[in-house]
């Protein structure tokens, strides 16, 4: 509750410490406020928790999966470097503020027990990102990002909620613990048949948010279109969140009808890990492949959802955490190699090692950490969920999960021979220092979690 | 018979008969004489200047904006009506019950007007934008004549 | 269905029966979505969505009035707040579009392909 009320505060307060004459005092503020946030976030360490007369629910996993939303915001901001490279138009103010707004969000989709607050949740997260998505104004392509994500986003919303309306008609309660006793008390054949009518149809809105194919077809287009830092805020945050709320929804209230929505999320997911991975060889945009890997990374965190043994949900906190390092790093590199060069291509990387060399090891990291190579988090992350779907006995889900990070490796590794085996006119990139003790953090956490996966597991 | 709603939907054709019967009679009964004038659009005696689908200005889409986002929050003033003034909630908590409504609803009520002052500030609310326009030819006659005479009319009002 | 509970609803609420709502809301919704895949203009998409909010908001407040439980009515009015402020948005996004492009037409945003 503490995290929720805080940064509600703190958005209110950075937005009207825009109207300061000192501009500079923005970032650093947002940066504090955030700390501030992610030391509240643990204060009920331990306990477990239930607020607003039910409404929202926590315990330690809970409190992990915000931590981890917090700690991407943070870094993120981080590499906003106040908004001084959008020149006049940008609204600092309103950026920061609209960001930690966002993040209410996040953490009540992390820790609802009341379908109402995992709307809420949603659409405050999603009409954030609206705005972030659109907020270069004068720029063709953002707007028609923003333009597709809204009416998208709206409409998954609007399916997402006629699912929770039918659930309720078949239960009676928002409250999924009593849905789940609900549920539990009737034989799958005998449950009412609105339930999974509108089960599908939640499944379907929040499989939307987190781009699982065929719900993934915004996603290139919004990624591409949306100025990069937002790019890397909203690939990180509304991903990691979603996956808690999926995770929640159906261990929470629906793991007694596995034997139901197992084909159907199977499915989905082998469609999404070939939708991910197999068009994304194909990009010729660095920024654009970011986005199919996105949707790949959703594929494997599927995997673990899938499954649902007793460790998954240990597995997709510590994919997501893996995947918000990594591609934080890789848009950090992404953000300065294209203002440099005026272009998200593969060919902007050309030569970058010879001049940059810091800046071609932290894009060799996060893409080695993304491809799942050993001694990355990456490959730790991937190696839980493959366990739970060993243990789960989908042998065939995990063939085509292994098949599909084969293909990974041919994608990633091209920007990386791009920065270093091509020639290229790569000037030295100048790099602010903040800047780059982030890198130096994020790239670092990268390589110990690879090394010390139990660091971050056995807090859950 | 009939149910309930079947008295509706008898309702609904009387009246759809009875107005068409009216429409009808109107159309038999009356002068035909068109003429220019009362075959202009109606508008409380002005004359119709344009297309009806003309552009707004776009001022007025923002003070709607901000006006369909505030009024749709009030909405949860109801819900919060219906408990505020319970007698039996009063009395077991010993009056507090009211302050801490009123309190919770305060705080409510704050953050949205928050709200409007942040775009109070921004400069959404002004009507008007006054941008003058600066003439840019030579103006032979020296700037402190003008002033003198505004200060000299200005204590009449 | 519900027949556990209906001793606590009104009569005049029973005489409807609950299916006719349900077919209600659920042709609303279904003209909601076909608005929303077939229409070209940004704005009548954008009601098209309204449309199946409100759709949801009329299946709530049945299964609500049926059952004498609050829970829906409540989640209808965070249902239209949430709804407004979408509005909010999704109309300064259009405008946004149109003072760039002087139109709505979602046909014509092609910038971003494959």
């Amino acid at each position: 509750m503490l995290p929720i009320v805080l940064l509600s505060v703190f958005g209110i307060v950075v937005l009207f410490l825009g109207f300061s004459k000192s501009k500079n005092i923005l970032l650093p503020a947002t940066l504090l406020f955030l700390l501030v946030t992610l030391i509240a976030n643990f204060v009920d360490w331990n306990h477990q928790y239930l607020y607003f007369n039910d409404m929202l629910w926590g315990n330690n996993a809970s409190m992990v999966f915000s931590g981890i939303v917090l700690l991407s915001a943070f870094f993120v901001v981080a590499l906003t470097r106040g908004f001084e490279q959008e020149g006049e138009a940008a609204q600092p103010a309103e950026y920061y503020g609209i960001m930690l707004f966002s993040l209410v969000g996040a953490i009540m989709m992390i820790s609802y027990e009341n379908l109402i607050i995992l709307f809420v949740g949603v659409e405050i997260l999603s009409v954030s990102i609206y705005i972030l998505t659109g907020s270069d104004k004068r720029n063709l392509r953002s707007n028609e990002a923003a333009l597709k994500y809204f009416l998208m986003g709206a409409f998954a919303t609007g399916i997402m909620l006629f699912g929770m309306a039918l659930m309720y008609g078949a239960t009676g309660s928002f409250v999924i613990s009593d849905i789940s006793e609900i549920i539990g008390t009737r034989a799958w054949n005998e449950q009412s048949q609105l339930l999974y009518a509108g089960l599908l149809m939640l499944l379907v809105g929040l499989l939307f948010k987190v781009s699982a194919a065929p719900f993934h077809f915004w996603t290139p287009d919004v990624y591409d279109g949306a100025p990069t830092i937002f790019t890397a805020y909203m690939s990180t945050i509304v991903k990691t969140a979603g996956f808690a709320a999926l995770y929640r929804l159906l261990a929470g209230s629906l793991a007694s009808l596995q034997d139901y929505w197992f084909a159907t999320l199977a499915t989905i997911t082998v469609l999404t890990l070939l939708a991910g991975n197999v068009t994304a060889v194909y990009q010729t945009s660095f920024k654009r492949m970011l986005a199919y890997s996105s949707i790949s990374h959703a594929g494997y965190l599927l995997i673990a959802l899938t499954s649902l043994t007793a460790k998954s949900q240990s597995s997709i906190l510590f994919y997501s955490l893996a995947y918000s390092l990594s591609t934080v790093s890789a848009f950090g590199v992404l953000i300065l190699v294209s203002q440099q060069q005026a272009s998200n291509n593969y060919d902007a990387f050309n030569g970058l090692a010879k001049k940059n060399p810091f800046l071609a090891f932290v894009l060799a990291v996060s893409m080695l950490s993304l491809a799942g190579i050993p001694l990355t988090a990456g490959f730790m992350g991937k190696l839980f969920v493959f366990t739970d779907a060993a243990q789960k006995g989908t042998i065939w889900l995990l063939v085509v999960a292994i098949l599909a990070s084969a293909i990974g490796i041919y994608y990633y590794f091209r920007v990386l021979i791009a920065a270093y085996f091509k020639e290229g006119d790569l000037a030295t990139i100048r790099i602010a220092p903040f800047y780059k003790v982030v890198l130096i953090i994020v790239t670092t956490l990268t390589i110990v979690l690879g090394l010390f996966p139990d660091l971050v597991l056995q807090l859950v | 018979m009939y149910s309930d709603f079947g008295q509706i939907l008898l309702f609904i054709i009387v009246a759809i008969a009875i107005i068409g019967a009216i429409l009808i009679a109107n159309k038999i009964i009356r002068p035909n004489l068109p003429n220019e004038e009362k075959l202009t659009t109606y508008e409380s005696g002005e004359d119709p200047v344009g297309n009806a689908n003309v552009q707004f200005n776009a001022r007025f889409y923002v003070v709607a904006l901000v006006f369909v986002l505030f009024e749709v929050e009030l909405l949860f003033l109801f819900p919060w009506a219906t408990v505020f003034g319970r007698p039996e909630l009063i009395a077991q908590t010993n009056g507090r019950w009211g302050w801490f409504a009123l309190g919770e609803m305060l705080i409510f009520v704050g953050i949205l007007s928050l709200g409007l002052a942040y775009a109070w500030v921004k400069g959404y609310l002004d009507w008007i934008r006054p941008e003058p326009k600066k003439p840019d030819y030579a103006l032979k006659i020296p700037k402190d004549l003008y002033q003198k005479i505004n200060q000299k009319y200005s204590t009449h009002r | 269905m519900f027949s556990e509970a209906t001793a606590a609803i009104p009569d005049v609420i029973q005489q409807v029966k609950i299916q006719h709502y349900i077919f209600l809301a659920t042709a609303l919704f279904v003209i909601g979505i076909v608005g929303v895949l077939t229409r070209r203009n940004a704005i009548v998409i954008f009601m098209s969505v309204e449309l199946m909010l409100n759709s949801v908001n009329l299946l709530l407040i049945t299964f609500s009035a049926y059952r004498s439980d609050p829970a829906g009515q409540v989640f209808v009015f965070f249902i239209m707040a949430v709804a407004a402020a979408e509005v909010a948005v999704g109309l300064a996004i259009i405008v946004m579009i149109y003072r760039n492009t002087r139109t709505i037409d979602v046909g014509f945003l092609n910038k971003l392909k494959f």
